[in-house]
């Protein structure tokens, strides 16, 4: 029997979303890699013997994660307009960024980090510089910030580059859409290279949840491109892997197992953790998609002197 | 197989006059008897698993795991699970399943309602409900239909119409009652967590038991099963081997003579165990009788008998 019938593929048996099982063949669901390690690694006469599914289940999912991290090229993407508050709101799902852009005239405009500080937090001070505390001993917040209410309100300088503008190359304020410079006497050593972009720049504030934007991007549309963790957000029965990976994630839970097992001797858990490399690097070059066509292509173009 | 048993105990002990069994006192060691074969099974095949991996045990008719499992499986078991209150359900019983639950074998969970509403009439092994809508529900043969009311399960035959599902059992016979249909095709086994893990378990955030990877704990003779929306009767299903019957030697009483055996009797019970453990039953018995009746011969010889057999 098929696993999935055609009429179901192609509109999931009528049932909204129609598109649910587009190109899902390409995977392997969490249930079936467990079922399968349980029924396939795990018994009387298996290395793998009397282990809880619950560990099984563990070591898949921490398999999965792994591979989101740094195997899979599995780039989710959200975008969303910048409101006053300057921020972006990292998706629910968000483990680490890609690419960030920012979406203006039909055009996508990748930005570039800034690695200075554009958020913080800011505690209340009296004129003697001593931190003031309330009636319940904890310190008095100001909110927002004086850095935040200047990234804010636009009051932070950064570097204006314009090569038809005598301004050129100068440190300017943009407010509104529109820049300001301060009257420019001697000489101004240095450049920033942080802010050296005409574009607005960013800095993810992981623990806050947020991308912090410089003010040029206030009601602009920004978008995201992320890794996730494959998790999808605790529900097991939408959590996949591709097929490519899942000798490696057996590979993976059988090592993890052998690994932490007390009386295995060193040679069976030496043989795990080769397998579980080799099926790794496998699936690596399987699915960095080298195709013979596409090294002939490579190849035909070998002698090709470039100008 | 008991009554050959019982003739060949009372030749042995009448060969020497060492005594009389009566019929209530045999039952009784009958009973033991095929306890201690049924229970010993149990150690067997981890012996012979243990051989095999070894390789010192073989295929085919060396193959003695599988028929040490063949002997147990006779004893295996499956029903639903009476629902005691919330996520908690009670193990088999002689009162809920109707036999004795020895050990555990798969705890399995229906997950995924597809229906519940009431009954709107009475019509003999089916559902009728006006306001069903069951062509939509996707709801297929073998799916299982509860009576909540009464917590009766049957299973669904076919969908005859949007109103009316055929049963394969009688389980509404008065209207109205609510009723609750399962998918079976979203079956999952819960897996047996011991009472030291379950809390670290349930606050898992990757391992949390979900109608994907169900769990239970066993607390007396309940079940708790995770997580609580497994809640109602139908959900839960169990495999397990249950106990042997209780052998009963039946008979007519003769005014004056030897009781005679009546294997008509309401309550009569033959061995459960397989034809080749009759020796073995045979010994077992005598034992017993040898300490009932004081006779040391016979025990010793029952004992003699016995450490052969293990010896083989």
């Amino acid at each position: 029997m098929a696993y999935i019938s055609q009429f179901k593929y192609y509109t999931n048996n009528g049932v909204a979303p129609t598109d649910a099982n587009f190109g899902s063949y390409q995977y392997v669901s969490l249930f079936d890699i467990v079922n399968n390690f349980m029924l396939m690694y795990n018994g009387n006469h298996s290395l793998v013997n009397n282990e809880e599914r619950f560990k099984v289940l563990f070591h898949a999912k921490r398999a999965i994660q792994e591979l989101n991290y740094d195997a899979f090229r599995e780039v989710k993407t959200l975008q969303l307009t910048v409101s006053d508050d300057l921020r972006f709101i990292l998706p629910s799902n968000y483990v680490n960024w890609v690419r960030i852009s920012m979406y203006k005239d039909g055009y996508i405009r990748p930005l570039t980090e800034n690695i200075q500080v554009m958020s913080t937090i800011q505690y209340e001070q009296n004129i003697n510089g001593t931190i003031v505390f309330d009636i319940n001993d904890n310190v008095v917040y100001i909110d927002p910030s004086r850095l935040n209410e200047d990234r804010l309100d636009g009051v932070q300088k950064s570097i204006y580059l314009n090569s038809s503008n005598p301004q050129n190359g100068n440190l300017g304020w943009n407010i509104d859409g529109a820049w300001y410079f301060s009257y420019t006497i001697g000489a101004r050593y240095g450049l920033n290279t942080e802010t050296a972009n005409f574009n607005p720049t960013f800095r993810v504030d992981n623990k806050a949840g947020v991308i912090n934007f410089s003010s040029d991007m206030r009601e602009e549309s920004c978008i995201l491109e992320y890794i996730s963790d494959g998790m999808e957000g605790g529900d097991d029965t939408s959590v996949s892997v591709n097929k490519l990976f899942e000798k490696y994630i057996y590979a993976y839970i059988n090592y993890e197992i052998l690994d932490k097992k007390l009386g295995v001797q060193e040679y069976i858990v030496t043989r795990a953790r080769k397998d579980k490399r080799a099926a790794y690097l496998n699936a690596k070059i399987r699915i960095s998609k080298i195709h013979p066509g596409k090294l002939l292509m490579n190849l035909r173009g070998i002698d090709k002197i470039i100008k | 197989m008991i009554n050959s048993v019982r003739s060949t105990v009372l030749s042995i002990l009448n060969k020497n006059n060492f005594g009389y069994i009566s019929p209530a006192d045999f039952n009784n060691y009958c009973k033991q008897a095929q306890l201690e074969i049924f229970e010993d099974y149990f150690s067997k095949i981890n012996k012979q698993i243990n051989f095999e991996n070894v390789r010192q045990s073989g295929t085919d008719y060396a193959n003695l795991v599988k028929k040490i499992s063949e002997d147990i499986e006779y004893f295996s078991s499956t029903n639903f699970l009476s629902h005691f209150a919330n996520n908690i359900f009670y193990m088999p019983s002689l009162s809920t399943t109707g036999d004795s639950w020895f050990m555990t074998g798969k705890i399995l969970c229906y997950t995924n309602e597809l229906a519940t509403g009431n009954t709107s009439s009475v019509v003999v092994n089916q559902l009728v409900d006006t306001a069903g809508a069951f062509t939509s529900k996707g709801i297929v043969a073998n799916d299982i239909v509860v009576n909540v009311s009464t917590g009766d399960i049957a299973r669904v035959i076919s969908v005859v119409s949007a109103t009316v599902i055929s049963l394969t059992a009688d389980i509404f016979t008065y209207a109205p009652e609510d009723y609750l249909i399962l998918e079976s095709a979203s079956v999952k086994e819960a897996e047996k967590v011991t009472h030291g893990k379950v809390t670290m378990l349930n606050t898992s955030n990757l391992t949390m038991p979900n109608n994907t990877f169900p769990a239970y704990t066993l607390e007396n003779s309940f079940i708790t099963v995770y997580p609580s929306t497994v809640n109602s009767k139908g959900q839960v299903l169990s495999q397990y081997t249950r106990y042997p019957k209780d052998p009963k030697w039946t008979y007519v009483s003769l005014i004056g003579g030897e009781p005679s055996f009546d294997q008509s009797q309401p309550d009569y019970q033959d061995f459960e165990l397989p034809q080749e453990e009759e020796p073995n039953l045979i010994i077992k018995i005598l034992a017993y009788c040898g300490i009932s009746i004081r006779e040391t011969e016979v025990y010793q010889f029952a004992k003699m008998e016995e450490r052969e057999n293990d010896a083989k």
